[in-house]
């Protein structure tokens, strides 16, 4: 220590908005270097690596699908989420495990400011780094030529997500300072995950859509492709999420030790602000309604959204039918011609048969991957056009050649069968049921000369959720009621009618299905009228 | 007079930790001793305006910081150490410093040389950029400081500033609060009764939240003399035999 005399630096007191303003940035420099933070990003890193980038990897080349898993069901947020709770809560404990509690309240500026600093260098770094992880992701998927566009609105979320959090921790930090704030709110950001996550897959009442994990109606596989992602919950999650920090930082501002009475006023306004919002966020979500290209929230559509993407088709001729898909699916184009093929061969020149296949988009009713079967593929128009949503298929081959999570490597023969299964199915009739017997014994033994064995058939029809009396299956694929009859085994009177039936040469076949296909298609045949 | 206290009391629960206590300074260095629980960390957090008091009267650099406005003003040309400084490990001395400097609401385009000066004044220049958490404890205690000074206050209250500093330092510490006191009013509460007979032009003495003793350290060194009062020194004398008296008086009254 000096006694040396220094130069006095005696101040006048900083009235200026612009020296309040550089002072304000000042503290935040300082929190922005010192902030915790960052030391927990490392950890979010490896997970999001883990769980949110490579578990997606597998699933087709489309923005829609391959960031389906880390921001429509909210993966990259479950992976933040938590540690960013519990880093803030620690950093909010700061003043109380630290004893510095008499040093901030002798101090001018209203403890409530210093808090704020310290939580918004918490929350930059943990945005930023939301931003920076999807950002490399978002690069990765880029690089690699993913189809259709990005879900920028779910990126906003998941900002606005890892925020909240780290302001509800913060908060929780403030005011019940010890060392275990932290991993009480890591914990508590976790189970309210896990409840948001639950709900998405279990529950329709509509205010839980305002959940940042509930999947329920986040995007339609239609989405960036055939449609624009619909930003109306989004919206409402921005303004939920940002209500929730708003109350949370507010809150920190109404002890009468954060500031004077004016100070708290204004807390308590940015308080009941942020309730307000976050309120009024779960009463838009109330309102929310199912389209078929998204969640519509009426009092935030714009009816501009529900205009189609334009786009050129991409053609090819399958048995000398035209067959278009959107440009986003041309990969797929010969695949489809080559699926297609003996279908189209097999029905040509008969009534009814397709002129024309054309890619439409997916006819959602209820969330992700859900569709009602037999709306997925139709017959329709004159001339009669087969018209294939192809984005329904969440079995469609991916750029790896293996399917999303669950479908395995499989998913590329899977894919294969189920385009000529669905095709026929319609030209038969057999509608959204399971068809007649007749209709389904016709079906069969088309498939089979489609190259779909008898034997596999069962399998097919269940996977696809058709006929309706096929059960859930793990893709999520809707199942009917189980009082429709299907086919039965392969050793059952339908099959072994199909058997007689693809027994005929092809000719004697086609005369007779030329013959007798409107009487099949109404309904009106049994098993014993088939040759 | 910078700090005007009058019938000043504050309890805790049933406790009253200061008690009615009436002092006066004006410039200059003001030692406040006493015993452990005597009261002094409390008053000083009433100075400082952490605390408010429960009953009496209390003005600092002639304003009443029982308002919002004049405590904010009072707070801006005041400096205080705690007794226990709270400080975050990963700041380096000069960021806390700064950190405090600009919650006292410092002019910001002053902050960066009174941080620098402040730290300089404390003997940490060499170790401005060095993180708190690899600091000795007299070191810690002298970043403590250094934040108190930072905003060269008009009145400066220091709790047990030399706790953890080695000799050198506390001799190099007395010189710095001379020349402080000659421009401000500085009150410093310590244990340590040779401090204040360096570096004190008034000394308060304080026991069971009451003020025993209040003159000069002359004065306390001669209320010692002949009374056969335990200490080393002069002053350790006095300050025992004002104790013992104020006690036995207690007693009897009791």
């Amino acid at each position: 220590m000096t006694a040396a005399a220094t130069a006095p630096v005696r101040h006048l007191p900083s009235r200026a908005g612009g020296a309040v303003t550089l002072s304000a940035a000042r503290l935040l420099r300082i929190e922005l270097r010192r902030s915790a933070m960052p030391l927990i990003l490392p950890v979010i890193a490896a997970l999001f690596w883990f769980d949110s980038y490579r578990f997606a990897t597998g699933t087709p080349p489309y923005w829609v699908l391959r960031t389906f898993w880390n921001m429509g069901q909210g993966r990259s947020f479950v992976d933040f989420a938590p540690f960013v709770a519990g880093m803030a809560a620690w950093i909010g404990s700061r003043d109380g495990r630290r004893g510095t509690a008499d040093l901030m309240a002798g101090a001018v500026r209203a403890r409530w400011a210093a808090q704020l600093a310290a939580w918004a260098a918490a929350a930059i770094w943990a945005a930023g780094a939301y931003l920076v992880f999807v950002g490399v992701m978002f690069a990765v998927y880029a690089h690699q030529g993913l189809q259709g566009s990005p879900p920028w609105w779910w990126v906003a979320v998941g900002v606005a997500t890892v925020t909240a959090f780290s302001a509800a921790g913060f908060a929780v930090g403030a005011f019940f300072p010890s060392r275990f704030a932290a991993p009480v709110a890591a914990f508590g950001a976790f189970l309210a995950l896990f409840v948001s996550v639950g709900r998405g897959f279990g529950h329709n009442s509509t205010w839980s859509l305002i959940l940042p994990t509930n999947a329920r109606g986040n995007y339609q596989l239609v989405s960036g492709i055939f449609y624009p992602y619909l930003p109306d919950l989004p919206i409402a999650r921005l303004m939920f999420l940002a209500g929730i920090a708003a109350a949370a930082v507010g809150m920190l501002g109404l002890p009468a030790r954060a500031g004077g009475a004016w100070l708290r006023g204004a807390a308590a306004v940015v308080t009941l602000a942020g309730v307000a919002a976050a309120g009024t966020a779960i009463g838009l979500a109330r309102t929310a309604q199912l389209t078929p290209h998204g969640v519509v929230i009426p009092a935030l559509h714009d009816a501009a959204n529900d205009r189609p993407i334009a786009y050129t088709p991409v053609c090819a001729q399958a048995a000398g039918v035209p067959l278009c898909l959107n440009p986003a699916y041309r990969r797929y184009l010969t695949e489809v011609a080559v699926d297609l093929r003996p279908v189209l061969a097999e029905v040509a020149g008969l009534p009814g048969a397709p002129t024309r296949v054309a890619q439409v988009a997916g006819q959602y009713t209820d969330g992700m991957f859900e569709f009602e079967a037999g709306v997925a593929v139709s017959i329709t128009g004159s001339p009669p056009v087969l018209r294939v949503p192809l984005d329904s298929f969440n079995t469609l081959p991916s750029a790896t050649g293996g399917g999303p999570k669950s479908a395995g490597p499989g998913s590329g023969a899977q894919f294969d069968q189920e385009l000529p299964l669905l095709a026929v199915h319609m030209f038969v009739g057999a509608g959204n049921g399971a068809g007649t017997p007749a209709q389904q014994a016709v079906q069969a033994a088309m498939l089979q000369d489609a190259g779909l064995a008898f034997a596999a058939q069962a399998q097919a029809l269940t996977i696809l959720g058709l006929p309706q009396w096929a059960p859930l299956d793990d893709q999520g694929l809707v199942g009917g009621s189980a009082s429709a009859a299907g086919p039965g085994s392969p050793a059952g009177p339908v099959y072994a009618a199909a058997r007689r039936f693809a027994a005929l040469a092809p000719a004697t076949r086609h005369a007779w299905l030329a013959a007798h296909l409107a009487a099949l298609r109404s309904g009106q045949l049994t098993l014993a009228q088939l040759p | 007079m910078n700090v005007e206290i009058s019938d000043l009391t504050r309890r805790f629960g049933r406790t009253r930790a200061v008690d009615e206590v009436s002092l006066q300074a004006g410039a200059g260095v003001f030692g406040l001793l006493g015993p452990n629980g005597a009261g002094k960390t409390t008053l000083l957090r009433m100075m400082a305006t952490v605390i408010p008091p429960s009953s009496g009267r209390l003005r600092l650099l002639g304003r009443d910081p029982g308002s919002y406005g004049p405590r904010r003003e009072i707070r801006r040309r005041a400096g205080y150490l705690p007794q226990n400084l709270g400080y975050y490990p990963g700041f380096t001395v000069a960021e806390f410093v700064e950190y405090f400097a600009l919650l006292k609401d410092m002019p910001p385009r002053q902050v960066p040389r009174a941080v620098a000066a402040a730290v300089e004044q404390v003997g940490l220049g060499d170790k401005a950029r060095a993180r708190l958490r690899t600091l000795s404890g007299g070191m810690l205690r002298r970043a403590g400081i250094a934040q108190a000074i930072v905003n060269q206050p008009e009145l400066l209250l220091l709790d047990e500033p030399t706790a953890g500093l080695d000799p050198e330092q506390r001799v190099a510490f007395r010189a710095l609060l001379r020349e402080l006191g000659e421009r401000s009013t500085v009150i410093v509460s310590t244990h340590l009764v040779e401090d204040v007979g360096a570096a004190c032009r008034e000394v308060a003495l304080m026991d069971a939240g009451k003020v025993v003793f209040h003159g000069t350290p002359d004065e306390l060194t001669a209320r010692g003399e002949g009374t056969g009062a335990a200490g080393d020194a002069p002053l350790e004398r006095g300050y025992s035999a004002v104790l013992a008296a104020a006690r036995s008086a207690t007693a009897v009254r009791s």
